[in-house]
C-alpha cells in the first residue's frame, strides 16, 4: 500500500483543524534544512499536535494512509539533523509550537513533568521565577533546545545531574500503533500514580530505553529531575601546554571522579574547541588544516593551552569550598605543566563563562560560536569515546587528529570526563556551499567512524547522514532485536523510518 | 546564502552591505526560536532567517516590491532578539533597516497607512506638538471604536496619566564638586509622555557630580523614522544631534535615559559615516551603564521591594546592557526578580504598537501575564516604549530605573507610584536555604 498523503492531512485538518497542518513552499524548504553533507531532505509537510489525544489521532491517520512521520521537539539539534527527517518526503511532526507545557514541577522532591516543546530556557527561568531553589542540568548548546528531545537523543549536561536520559524518570509515550504507554511506575493501571516520576524501577522491564535514540514511539511528556540549587558555585581551570599532555590530563581527571571528589564532569576541551567560539578560522580558504603557528598565536590571544580543563565544586558558601579546590589544584599543579586559573579570572574568559554557565545550571549561547569557525553552514559532530586512560585518550587524539589534517580540517574536540569513560565531542565545521569541502568533511567523518571501530570503539549522538552506516556497524543479533521491536511496537513502521539506521 | 546581484546595483554601496549580511545567513535557524512573530505564528516569512529571504528577493529584483513581502517585513519588530541568538552574527538590524528604506521608496502603501505613518514620523519627534495630539486623542477616546482598528489601538495607547515637561537647552550644574560634564539627550516623545524620568535622570546624575547639559539643537536622536525607512529624516536628526553634542564643549559621555534611542545614537557611526558621528557614538552610554562606571552606593539603600525589571529589547539584544541596570537596583536596596521568557519583546517596539496593534497586543498580553506570575511590587525597565506598552497591558505603573535609583539616593518617591501601596518587604535571609532546598 501507498501512502496517500492528500488523504491523510485532510484527515488531519478534519481532526484538528486547518492550523494543524503546514504545506507552505517556504515551511516544506526550512523544515527540509539541515547542516549535514549529504542535503537538505523536504518533507511532505509538517503537522502540530496540541496534545497527546492529537498525536494518537496524527498516528493512527499515518498509519491508515501509510504515511511516515517524523517527529521533532524544538528541532535544535543543530549538527546531527535540525528538523529534517531521516528521508525526504516524511511528515514532520513538530511537536513543540503547541506542546509546550510544564505540566509540574514538583519543589518538595525535585523534579519536573515537561511536555517536548519545554526548553531549557524555559524550564531555566521557570525555576527562577519559583525562588531559584532547583536548577536544571543544560547543556552547553542551544537554550532553547528541547529537555525531551536532547534526554531521548541521550544528550548532556555538566553537573551531576548530567545524565539527561539517567535523570529522567517516567515517559507518556504514543507507540506507533497509536496506543499511549506509560513507563516506570505509571505502568501501574490505576488514575493516580503516585510514584511515575519518582521511581525509575519497579515492576517489570525498564522499557524507556527503547524510546532513546529509536523510532519506536512519540514520547509527549517526561518527568525529569532536578537538582537543588547550591548557595555556591565554585569553578577550577587548568590550561596545559602541549596536544601530548592529554595523556596526562586524563590521568589526572580519573581518580577524582572515581571517588566522586569533584561533582561535575570535567571538560576537556582543546586550543580550538574554545578558540573557535570566539572567532572565524584566519586561514578558513586555504584548503587545509589550521597551521600550527595559526593556532598557537590564538592560543595566547585567549591565553589558553593546548588542552584546557574545567570542574566546578558546590557548597554552602565561598569559603567551604575553597579547601577543596586547594586539593584539586595541588593535584594538578604537581607535574608542573599545568597553569591554573580561578573562578573569578576565569569569568572574563568568554570560553570559560561557557563551562561556568554549564556547570551552574545557567542556558548559554556561547559555545554556538563554533558554527562559524568556517563559513557556510556545514556542521556535523561525531561522538566517540575513550576509556578515562591516558595513554588510550592520547592515542585517539594523535589518531583523531591526523585524520582530521589530512582532510584539511581543524581537529576540534572537547572531551567530556567521567570516572572511566569520555565522550569526544568532534565538530566538523565546513563550507556547505563548497563541494570539495563537504566531500572532505563526510570523507573526515566516515574515516573516523571506521578507524575507531577499528580499535573497538563507537559513537553516540550521530548525525543524520551516518545513521545506516553506524547501524551497519552493528553486531546482525542488535539490528534483528531492533527490527523485531519495531516490527511489534509499529508495524507499519510508520514513525521516522531510517532513524538511527531503524527501518 | 547565495546572491545575485548585478555589476550595477553592486556600485551602490548600500547593496554591497546588504549583499554581505545575507550571505553570512547559513540557516541554522537558531533565530526562529526567539523570533517572538516566527514564535506565535511558525511561518517560516515571520521569521528572521524567512525574512533575510524575503528581502534578498526584494533587493536583487529592485523597484516595487510584493505586497506580501512589505506585510513581512513590516511586522518585524527589529527587537534584534535573533541577533543576540545567531550563531554566525548576522548583522540583521542594518539588513532591516536597508529593507524598509527600500520599501519606502519604492511601494507605495495605501493612502490610510500612508496617512498614519506620516503623521507619526511628523508628530512624535515634536513633543510639544505630540502633548497636543495626546489631548486631543484624550478626548477621541469615546469615538475610537469608529475610527477602525489601528487608530482605536493607537487611541487606546495614550497612557491615562502622562506628564509632560520638555526641556529646552540648559545646563544643570553639578552638586558638590563637578567630577563629570555630560549631554543628556532629552529625547523627543519621552518628554511628551513622561517628564519625570528626565527629571530624575538629571537630579541623580547632578547628585553624582555631573554637570548635565542639554545642548540646544538636540532633539530627536531618528530612531523613529530611521525604523519607519525614512532614512533621509533619521539622518537630519542625527546630523542635528551629532553637531550640538561636538559644539557643547568637552563631554565625558552623552547620556541617553530611552534604550531604543540609545541604541540608536551608538549607531550613529554607521548612519552617517562620519568621524564625528563615530565619536558620538563611542561616547554614548545608557544612563544605568554610567552610573554603574561611576559608582553608585546610596548611603542607606530602600527597603528591598521586590523590583520586575523587564529588559527592553534595545538593551539586552541591541546594546548587550544587561546586568548594569539589575546591579544598580541591588545596591539602592531593592530585591531583583528577573521576568520569564524575558529574550521576548514586549510588543512596544517604537511605532510597532500603534501600527501592528493585533500582533504587539498578543505580545504585550504575553509580556504582563510573565511580570505578573513574578508577584513585584514594582515593575520597571528602561524605555519609554515598553513603560507605555506594559503599564497598557499589565494595568498598573510601570517605572523608569531611574526613577528607583532617584528616590533610593535622596529623590523622591515615583510620582506614577504616588498612592499606590508597597508591601512590606520580606527580610531576606542569604545564608540559610530555603527549607525545601538541599543540604550543603
Amino acid at each position: 500500500m501507498t501512502a496517500n498523503f492528500d488523504a491523510f492531512f485532510k484527515d488531519i485538518e478534519g481532526k484538528l483543524g486547518a492550523n494543524a497542518v503546514n504545506r507552505a513552499e517556504e515551511t516544506l524548504v526550512r523544515y527540509g534544512e539541515n547542516t549535514m553533507p549529504g542535503g537538505d531532505r523536504r518533507p511532505a509537510g509538517v503537522v502540530y499536535p496540541k496534545s497527546t489525544a492529537d498525536v494518537q489521532a496524527i498516528v493512527r491517520s499515518a498509519n491508515a494512509h501509510r504515511v511516515p512521520l517524523y517527529p521533532v521537539s524544538t528541532g535544535n539539534n543543530i549538527g546531527l539533523g535540525s528538523r529534517s527527517a531521516s528521508t525526504a518526503g516524511q511528515v514532520i511532526v513538530d511537536l513543540g509550537r503547541d506542546m509546550n507545557r510544564i505540566v509540574e514541577i514538583n519543589d518538595r522532591l525535585a523534579y519536573a513533568v515537561v511536555e517536548p516543546g519545554v526548553t531549557y530556557q524555559a524550564m531555566h527561568d521557570e525555576l527562577v521565577r519559583r525562588g531559584n531553589h532547583l536548577m536544571v542540568d543544560v547543556t552547553s548548546g542551544p537554550p532553547q533546545g528541547g529537555m525531551i528531545g536532547n534526554a531521548l537523543d541521550k544528550g548532556a549536561g555538566y553537573t551531576p545531574y548530567f545524565d539527561h536520559f539517567g535523570f529522567a524518570c517516567g515517559m507518556e509515550v504514543v507507540l506507533g500503533n497509536g496506543e499511549v504507554l506509560r513507563t516506570g511506575d505509571g505502568s501501574l493501571d490505576h488514575d493516580t500514580l503516585v510514584n511515575w516520576h519518582t521511581s525509575k524501577y519497579s515492576f517489570g522491564p525498564i522499557l524507556d530505553g527503547l524510546f532513546t535514540q529509536s523510532n519506536y514511539g512519540i514520547v509527549t511528556r517526561m518527568g525529569i529531575w532536578l537538582m537543588p540549587r547550591p548557595p555556591a558555585v565554585q569553578s577550577f581551570h587548568f590550561t596545559f601546554p602541549d596536544d601530548d599532555d592529554l595523556e596526562e590530563v586524563i590521568e589526572l581527571c580519573r581518580p577524582l571522579k572515581l571517588s566522586n571528589f569533584v561533582p561535575t564532569l570535567f571538560r576537556v576541551a582543546n586550543d580550538l574547541y574554545l578558540c573557535a567560539s570566539e572567532g572565524e578560522s584566519p586561514e578558513a580558504k586555504s584548503g587545509k588544516a589550521l597551521s600550527r603557528d595559526a593556532r598557537i598565536a590564538l592560543r595566547n590571544k585567549f591565553g589558553l593551552g593546548a588542552w584546557n580543563i574545567s570542574g566546578a565544586f558546590y557548597g554552602a558558601s565561598e569559603a567551604a569550598i575553597a579547601p577543596m579546590i586547594q586539593r584539586v589544584r595541588d593535584h594538578f599543579c604537581k607535574s608542573g605543566k599545568a597553569s591554573y586559573i580561578d573562578h573569578n579570572a576565569a569569568q572574563a574568559v568568554p570560553a570559560f563563562q561557557v563551562a561556568i554557565n554549564a556547570f551552574s545550571g545557567k542556558p548559554s549561547l556561547g559555545e554556538l560560536g563554533l558554527l562559524k569557525w568556517r563559513p557556510g553552514g556545514g556542521n556535523i559532530w561525531f561522538t566517540p569515546g575513550t576509556p578515562m586512560d591516558g595513554k588510550i585518550a592520547n592515542e585517539f587524539q594523535k589518531l583523531g587528529r591526523k585524520i582530521f589534517e589530512d582532510h584539511g580540517l581543524d581537529y576540534t574536540v572537547m572531551n567530556v570526563c567521567g570516572p572511566r569513560f569520555a565522550r569526544g565531542l568532534h565538530v566538523i565545521t565546513f563550507n556547505r556551499q563548497d563541494e570539495d569541502e563537504c566531500r572532505r568533511a563526510d570523507a573526515c567523518y566516515r574515516a573516523m567512524a571506521a578507524e575507531v571501530a577499528k580499535r573497538g570503539v563507537f559513537v553516540g549522538r550521530a548525525p543524520l547522514d551516518y545513521h545506516d552506516m553506524h547501524f551497519a556497524q552493528t553486531m546482525p543479533a542488535f539490528r534483528q532485536a531492533c527490527s523485531g521491536i519495531k516490527q511489534a511496537l509499529d508495524p507499519n513502521g510508520i514513525i521516522a523510518p531510517g532513524r538511527y539506521g531503524i527501518a | 546564502m547565495q546572491t545575485h546581484f548585478s555589476e550595477a546595483q553592486l556600485r551602490d554601496p548600500a547593496l554591497v552591505e546588504a549583499k554581505g549580511i545575507i550571505e553570512t545567513c547559513v540557516h541554522y535557524g537558531f533565530c526562529t526560536n526567539t523570533c517572538p512573530t516566527y514564535v506565535l505564528t511558525r511561518d517560516e516569512n515571520e521569521s528572521p532567517r524567512g525574512r533575510i529571504d524575503l528581502i534578498r528577493e526584494m533587493l536583487e529584483a529592485g523597484g516595487a516590491p510584493k505586497p506580501a513581502t512589505v506585510a513581512h517585513l513590516d511586522s518585524c519588530l527589529s527587537c534584534l532578539s535573533c541577533m543576540t541568538t545567531c550563531a554566525v552574527k548576522v548583522d540583521y538590524v542594518h539588513l532591516i533597516d536597508r529593507a524598509r528604506v527600500h520599501i519606502e521608496r519604492h511601494y507605495r502603501r495605501d493612502m490610510m497607512d500612508r496617512g498614519l505613518r506620516a503623521l507619526l514620523a511628523f508628530v512624535l519627534p515634536r513633543p510639544r506638538l505630540f502633548a497636543l495630539m495626546m489631548r486631543a486623542g484624550r478626548m477621541a477616546k469615546p469615538f475610537a471604536p469608529l475610527l477602525g482598528a489601528r487608530l482605536g489601538a493607537m487611541l487606546a495607547m495614550i497612557p491615562a496619566r502622562t506628564a509632560p515637561d520638555i526641556l529646552g537647552s540648559q545646563v544643570f550644574p553639578a552638586e558638590g564638586a563637578k567630577r563629570h560634564r555630560v549631554a543628556l539627550l532629552a529625547g523627543c516623545a519621552q518628554q511628551a509622555l513622561n517628564g519625570d524620568i528626565n527629571a530624575a535622570t538629571i537630579r541623580l546624575l547632578r547628585r553624582h557630580g555631573c554637570e548635565v547639559v542639554i545642548a540646544p539643537g538636540a532633539g530627536c536622536c531618528g530612531s523613529l523614522t530611521l525604523h519607519m525607512g525614512r532614512e533621509d529624516d533619521a539622518r537630519r536628526a542625527a546630523r542635528a544631534n551629532v553637531a550640538a553634542w561636538r559644539d557643547a564643549g568637552a563631554l565625558d559621555a552623552v547620556i541617553v535615559n530611552a534604550s531604543g534611542c540609545g541604541t540608536t545614537v551608538k549607531d550613529y557611526g554607521h548612519l552617517l559615516g562620519d568621524a564625528d558621528a563615530k565619536c558620538i557614538g563611542a561616547l554614548t552610554r545608557d544612563v544605568s551603564e554610567f552610573l554603574l562606571g561611576i559608582g553608585f552606593a546610596p548611603p542607606t539603600p530602600l527597603p528591598p521591594y521586590r523590583v520586575a525589571y523587564h529588559d527592553p529589547c534595545s538593551m539586552q539584544h541591541g546594546q548587550h546592557v544587561i546586568e548594569q541596570p539589575r546591579a544598580l537596583l541591588r545596591a539602592a536596596g531593592f530585591e531583583v526578580v528577573d521576568v520569564p521568557e524575558r529574550h521576548f519583546c514586549c510588543g512596544s517596539a517604537g511605532t510597532y504598537n500603534l501600527l501592528q496593534p493585533a500582533m504587539a497586543a498578543q505580545l504585550g498580553a504575553r509580556k504582563a501575564g510573565h511580570i505578573a506570575s513574578t508577584d513585584p511590587d514594582i515593575v520597571a525597565t528602561a524605555n519609554i516604549g515598553c513603560m507605555t506598552q506594559i503599564a497598557h497591558h499589565l494595568g498598573c505603573p510601570v517605572v523608569h530605573i531611574v526613577e528607583l535609583l532617584d528616590w533610593a539616593s535622596g529623590g523622591p518617591r515615583p510620582p506614577a507610584l504616588a498612592g499606590v501601596s508597597l508591601r512590606e518587604p520580606q527580610l531576606q535571609t542569604t545564608t540559610a536555604p530555603a527549607a525545601d532546598a538541599g543540604f550543603w
